[in-house]
């Protein structure tokens, strides 16, 4: 269903989709009082979601600043509007001046079509929190929309491609649904054209116990993105670290964190505290994806059952503080291409990425060009959250997405000769860029920031 | 309406008001901060903490950052607004003279009623002027029409009228009322005394300014105006000291591993130097 009354919608999962992730859809005629329901359990306990529904002065700053609203000029796109359509009903049921003057501060009841604009727009949102950043309030909708799409998946509206993929995870620990004999066969074409490639003999060593690393690749980088797992065995092997890749949790992502941060999110980070236990390791690092690694930094800490015994750290923060300490021999010649950095939102807003990105890619490249802005500043690349949908309209949205990105790419001139690379060391942004630099026609190869660093390192 | 208005309305509209920022505020505290959703690049001490929620709260700092003329616009309102605050207790406690009070300047008590009465007046137009701007911009830019509600113009409306009968007491001879009469009605209503006979309570212009105070008050906490508290409870949550955890992996040492020549097939030795931190 890509249309509901002119809004643009993902394909929904199906009923024994939603029951194969633990949820029985609530009938459409009860929805409206369950999503009351539901919504009064959540306002009481967060914090961040109340504030976003009582301190707005609606100074329209945010407007400007989303991705979302640039591309589309869709007015429910902007930060404040988005928020505004649970606002209404938040209003409405649960604040004096919204049951007494109704209409005037914006309050309104409750019904199908409301739910059907969350699903919408919240689906439209990439969470980037680039809203947050902006506002001088710091009010930040990615919280609204958190809680928002949660509601939904209890009603039982949900994305096709989010429930899948959450039941993937749990059947086979990846979003992919790669099981443990294709991970190990795919890590052993990968050592090969590692070989062919780099002449350096690398190993990626699969649930070896004993090891004092645990790293966690994203699955994309088996099949879609080969280089960025490539060029972390060749990193630790350069190292000549100790370490494995669990079979149990081959996947930097948690799309749990994106549609139900209570069932699928939770029991994803129980999988990878099991394993980290089970392959007594000493410490966890974490590969390439921008909502994967804040799922996983920012959120173990209180969503973890029990005591986190292992430090956790991203590749990057690694690699950096290596060649910080002058332990890496890169030769940027190597990577002689233009280069431009996309940050991913969830590196530099919510995860402190930002400098570390950079004293990788000064140290890997000889030709880098910021984007402006950048850094903190930065916009999405529009596939944020996981809102990769390919239906038609919903494709169609992200390509107006990604405009403003685009811009933001063509203006720092790389791909002008056609043969730029446009850095985007996150998954999600990967896969919304593949397609998109291609709609834009922006003469980049779009690459992780890992993958540069296996292709500088000087061996001998 | 003297007796309703001046003598039994300010105590209700108290009343009511403490108990709504208190009810508001106590409801924020019931919802915990579940999460850290603390905004990077990480502040690293308390003190940056401070800079930053202090230079949001009093500079208008993001609004600076990306949008210029709002920026203007609200840092002159609210500034204004301060200042009329402040000025209204000062003001009308020390009744004009509180410049002279600042030991060390000389400035006798008459000019600092001078004073007073020059500052009040350019507040005054300021913040009128201010708040005129803001309307007019919700109507004049779309992103900010697309955002406002009613009750969003009816603000700024509001406020244009209550800050405008203040203007014209304070502007129009006519219509002017000495400090010292609003010092003795506002001690008259501490002391529980009755205050219906007073002078002052003669002024269209002051009940109508004094009602208009009192219904923003009554209503203040059930509004968009508790953003005052809503900034600072929001910054708690987003803005707060972040320390990452220390890079550095078990059991490395890279050197060994280079001079071992791990991952060069053919056994080679290990070159030499590196790359330095370059860039930041
Ligand atoms: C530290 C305290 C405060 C801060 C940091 C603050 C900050 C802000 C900001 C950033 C805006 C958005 C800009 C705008 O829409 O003009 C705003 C709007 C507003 N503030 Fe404040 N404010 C504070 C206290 C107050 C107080 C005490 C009042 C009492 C009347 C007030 C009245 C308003 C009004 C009416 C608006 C809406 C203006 C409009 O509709 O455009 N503010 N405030
Ligand atoms: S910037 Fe903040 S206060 Fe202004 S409209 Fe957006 S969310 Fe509301
Ligand atoms: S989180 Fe990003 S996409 Fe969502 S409303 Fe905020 S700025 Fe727009
Ligand atoms: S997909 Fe990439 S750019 Fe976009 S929200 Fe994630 S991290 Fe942001």
């Amino acid at each position: 269903m890509p249309e509901y009354k002119g809004m643009v919608q993902p394909t929904r999962a199906s009923v024994a989709e939603m029951r194969k992730i633990y949820i029985e859809p609530v009938p459409d005629e009860l929805k409206p009082e369950k999503a009351i329901e539901f919504l009064d359990q959540i306002r009481k306990k967060f914090r961040s979601f109340v504030l976003a529904m009582e301190s707005c002065t609606k100074c329209g700053q945010c407007a400007e600043n989303c991705h979302t609203y640039l591309g589309t000029r869709d007015p429910n796109n902007i930060p404040a509007n988005r928020a505004e359509l649970i606002r209404k009903i938040y209003k409405r049921y649960f604040t004096p001046e919204g049951r007494w003057f109704g209409k005037l501060v914006g309050a309104e009841d409750i019904t199908l079509d409301v739910i059907e604009q969350w699903y919408s727009y919240f689906y439209q949102c990439s969470q980037c929190r680039r809203c947050a950043h902006v506002c001088p309030f710091g009010i930040d909708t990615c919280e609204v929309t958190f809680i928002g799409r949660q509601i939904l998946h209890w009603l039982g509206i949900t994305p096709k491609l989010h429930a899948t993929t959450g039941a993937a995870m749990e059947k086979a620990g990846n979003h992919t649904a790669l099981p443990k004999p294709g991970i190990v066969d795919t890590l052993k074409f990968m050592a090969e054209e590692v070989m062919d490639e780099f002449g350096v003999e690398v190993e990626f060593p699969v649930d070896k116990p004993g090891s004092d690393i645990l790293y966690i690749p994203s699955s994309a980088d088996f099949l879609l993105n080969p280089y960025t797992l490539m060029g972390a065995g060749m990193f630790f092997t350069y190292i000549g670290a100790n370490w494995t890749i669990p079979s149990a949790v081959t996947e930097a992502g948690n799309f749990g964190f994106l549609f139900d941060q209570f069932w699928t999110q939770r029991g994803n980070v129980m999988r990878l505290l099991n394993a980290a236990q089970e392959l007594g390791v000493k410490k966890i690092v974490w590969g390439e994806c921008g909502h994967g690694w804040r799922a996983a930094k920012m959120y173990i800490p209180t969503l973890a059952d029990r005591p986190v015994r292992w430090p956790l750290t991203h590749i990057h923060d690694e690699i950096a503080n290596l060649i910080c300490n002058n332990e890496l021999k890169l030769d940027p010649s190597k990577n002689s291409k233009p280069v431009t950095l996309h940050d991913p939102c969830n590196y530099v807003r919510a995860c402190g990425l930002n400098d570390n990105m950079r004293v990788i890619m000064n140290a890997c490249v000889t030709d880098f060009r910021e984007m402006s802005p950048h850094g903190a500043d930065n916009f999405c690349c529009g596939g944020g959250s996981a809102i990769l949908f390919d239906d038609p309209e919903m494709y169609r949205r992200r390509i107006l997405f990604s405009k403003k990105k685009a811009e933001q790419v063509r203006a720092t001139g790389v791909g002008r000769d056609g043969d730029g690379i446009l850095c985007a060391p996150c998954s999600i942004c990967k896969a919304q860029l593949y397609p998109m630099v291609e709609e834009h026609e922006l003469g980049v190869e779009v690459k992780g920031l890992i993958d540069l660093v296996g292709k500088a390192l000087v061996w001998k | 309406m003297k007796l309703l208005i001046g003598q039994i309305l300010p105590y209700i509209t108290v009343t009511l008001f403490t108990l709504g920022i208190l009810y508001r505020l106590g409801r924020w505290a019931g919802a915990r901060i579940v999460h850290n959703i603390t905004l990077s690049p990480w502040l690293q001490t308390s003190g940056q903490v401070a800079l930053r929620v202090g230079s949001e709260a009093f500079l208008f700092r993001n609004l600076f950052r990306f949008d210029k003329a709002l920026w203007a616009g609200a840092l002159l309102m609210h500034f204004a607004l301060l200042n009329i605050l402040v000025g209204h207790i000062v003001g009308f406690s020390f009744l004009g003279k509180q410049f002279a009070l600042i030991p060390g300047l000389g400035i006798t008590p008459e000019l600092s009623k001078k004073m007073s009465d020059l500052l009040g007046s350019v507040f005054g137009i300021v913040l009128f002027v201010a708040l005129l701007y803001l309307l007019y911009r919700r109507f004049a830019k779309d992103t900010v029409k697309f955002v406002t509600k009613p009750s969003d113009n009816l603000w700024l409306i509001y406020l244009l009228v209550l800050v405008g009968m203040g203007d014209i007491m304070r502007l129009v001879p006519d219509f002017h009322i000495e400090y010292v009469l609003v010092r003795d009605y506002i001690a008259a209503l501490i002391l529980f005394q009755p205050v219906v006979h007073m002078e002052l309570l003669n002024s269209v212009f002051f009940l109508a300014h004094l009602l208009l105070v009192q219904i923003l008050l009554i209503v203040f906490p059930f509004s968009k105006l508790m953003h005052f508290f809503g900034m600072f409870a929001e910054r708690y949550i987003v803005n707060r000291v972040y320390h990452d955890t220390a890079p550095g992996l078990p059991n490395i040492e890279v050197a060994t591993a280079r001079k071992a020549g791990l991952g060069v097939p053919a056994g080679d030795a290990a070159g030499e130097g590196g790359v330095s931190c370059a860039g930041v």
